[in-house]
Order: structure tokens, then C-alpha cells, then sequence
């Protein structure tokens, strides 16, 4: 056990004062358990789409449903059937195949922009590896809201 | 070890990067640990330090200061922000996966043992840390850097970003003002 300083520093000047912090002691840091785990789990995040996939869920959602509907009810078809429900229920529709789908595109293009911008100039190969959620985002945004105006 | 050769490896594949951790992450964590004095803030700010410097990377550009006194820099804010703002870190559990998280919990808890042993054995450094703690930040930074770490004036500089002049009036102003504090005891 050391000594503890505050003993005898009453009256001490500061170069005798920096000579003692100097020889103190320090804790020293022993080979860490966490370390090696830690390590890959950073080496391996990524930046994380800032709208994710699963907002999108809720018009895929329902499409797929407009779609059965229009398997098993014969005489409709998946446009008549976004029209009807449309005529029902206008806001909604609105929200969900229109808003929705715009708000993904722009804000995972920005997500695009952003890793571009932290990266650098990252080899095409990595960024696509990076990117391909928000791409995908971006693909079904533009499919659901085809299918919506057509 | 050359750095240039690494800092390109990592740009090409950002998975290269758990090699610049493994050289630096221990004498970063122990930087910020006798910073603070405590293992849990010290394991939350070690993993943002290096989270933050996985992000930035890519933007890192040799301009005379290297990647450890970079990592140093990124430390010493992060320390700031935590004694400033008593800033809620990200917990490092949160970038584990699931199924290694027990594992991890096991790791963190043993080190945590053996580092807070470590402490126990060093009753004057503890003495003074709480006296430094007490400090302005400003000279916190400087006699940590100095008297904890045995960095040069060089690296001191390079780290915070001063000039050598404000570095030497910074110490000896922070040296007298520990000095007093102590003395009261």
C-alpha cells in the first residue's frame, strides 16, 4: 500500500510537487477480455438508413392486400380496388401510398448522401454494400407509388 | 507500424479498422480511466471515442498529427462532454449482437474487477484525481496529459490543439492550483 500524498506537500513548491505527481503510481490497464469483441462489433457497424425498411411495411402492406382482393373477388382488379379505397377513405390512402413513399425516397437519398460524404470516395463495390437498403427503400417507394397513380 | 499502409487498408474495406483499434484501444481506455476514474463511464466514452473515429475515418488526412494523437483528441472531447454535460454515452452493449451480449457481459464484468482492484492499490493517485477533478477542465486536460500519461509538450500541444506558451502558463497554473488543493488536506 502507498503512501498517501497528502502528507507532506504543506509548503512544497510546484517543481517539488510535479516530481512527486511524476513518481506516483498509476493504475495500468491489464490485457482487456472486451477489447477483441468490441473491436469487431465497431469494425463492423454501419450507418443506419435513417428511414428504415419497415416504414414501408404499412403500404406494401396494404397493396398485398388489394392485391388478394383482387384475386379472390372476381371482376376487380388492384386499381379498382385502390380506387375504391380511395373514395372511402381519402386521407389515408393519400398518406399511405403517396406521403409515405415520397418521405423514403427523400430521406434515404439523403441517407445516400450522407455515407458518400463520410466515406469519402468509397470503391463503388463498398458503397453499393453500404447502400443497398436504402436503395431497396427507395425501389419499393417508387414501385408503390407507380402502382398508386397508375 | 505504418500507418499510411493501414489508414489505406481501411478505406478500402472499413472492416480493417478492428486493426487500428487493437493497437490503440487499450492505452486510449486507460487514458480516459485515469481520466475519470470510473470503469463503466470509461468503457461508454472508450467505444464512442472509437465509433467516432470508425465514422470519421475516411476523412482523416495526414496533416502533420497522427492517428494516436487524432484518437487522443477525440478522447479528450468526448471526456469534456461527459464532464460538462454528464453526457448520456451510448452504451457499448447496444453494438453487440444478441447472442454474444452474455459473453460480452462476462468479459466487461472480470475487467471490471480487475481494473477497480487495480485502482484500490493506487490511493494517492485516487487522492489527486478527486482534487483534479475539482479543476477547470481546461487544466484537467494538461496535467492528466502530462503527469498521468507522461506525454511530451510536443504531443500535448498537437493533442489540445494549443500553442506551446498556453501549454507551459496552463500547467503551471494548473500545478499550483492542484498543489493548494492537496495541501489542504
Amino acid at each position: 500500500m502507498q503512501p498517501i500524498l497528502t502528507f507532506n506537500i504543506i509548503g512544497m513548491k510546484n517543481d517539488n510537487f510535479e516530481m512527486r505527481l511524476t513518481e506516483m503510481t498509476k493504475p495500468k490497464i491489464p490485457q482487456l477480455k472486451h477489447e477483441d469483441m468490441l473491436g469487431v462489433a465497431i469494425a463492423n457497424a454501419k450507418d443506419k438508413s435513417i428511414v428504415s425498411l419497415w416504414w414501408l411495411s404499412v403500404p406494401v402492406f396494404i397493396i398485398l392486400m388489394l392485391v388478394m382482393k383482387s384475386i379472390y373477388m372476381p371482376g376487380t382488379t388492384l386499381v379498382s380496388n385502390m380506387s375504391e379505397m380511395e373514395i372511402r377513405n381519402r386521407y389515408s390512402s393519400i398518406i399511405f401510398f403517396l406521403i409515405s413513399p415520397i418521405v423514403i425516397i427523400v430521406f434515404n437519398a439523403l441517407s445516400i448522401r450522407k455515407i458518400h460524404f463520410l466515406s469519402g470516395s468509397p470503391k463503388l463495390i463498398y458503397f453499393l454494400g453500404a447502400i443497398w437498403i436504402n436503395i431497396l427503400a427507395i425501389s419499393l417507394s417508387v414501385i408503390v407509388l407507380i402502382i398508386y397513380s397508375l | 507500424m505504418d500507418e499510411t499502409g493501414l489508414l489505406d487498408r481501411i478505406k478500402q474495406k472499413p472492416g480493417h479498422f478492428s486493426e487500428l483499434f487493437k493497437l490503440y484501444y487499450k492505452q486510449i481506455f486507460g487514458y480516459i480511466f485515469r481520466r475519470t476514474g470510473n470503469f463503466d463511464d470509461t468503457a461508454d466514452i472508450a467505444a464512442d471515442t472509437f465509433m467516432k473515429a470508425f465514422r470519421h475515418i475516411h476523412n482523416f488526412k495526414y496533416t502533420g498529427i497522427s492517428v494516436k494523437v487524432w484518437l487522443y483528441r477525440i478522447a479528450t472531447n468526448e471526456i469534456n462532454l461527459y464532464f460538462r454535460h454528464k453526457h448520456k454515452h451510448n452504451s457499448i452493449f447496444e453494438l453487440i449482437s444478441t447472442e454474444d451480449k452474455n459473453i460480452f457481459n462476462d468479459h466487461i464484468a472480470e475487467d471490471k474487477r480487475e481494473i477497480e482492484s487495480e485502482l484500490e492499490r493506487h490511493e494517492q493517485f485516487l487522492s489527486v484525481l478527486k482534487e483534479l477533478k475539482t479543476l477547470p477542465v481546461k487544466y484537467q486536460e494538461v496535467i492528466a496529459l502530462k503527469y498521468f500519461e507522461g506525454k511530451d509538450n510536443k504531443e500535448i500541444v498537437e493533442i489540445l490543439k494549443i500553442n506551446e506558451g498556453t501549454l507551459k502558463s496552463l500547467i503551471s497554473r494548473g500545478l499550483e492550483k492542484l498543489r493548494k488543493k492537496c495541501n489542504q488536506f
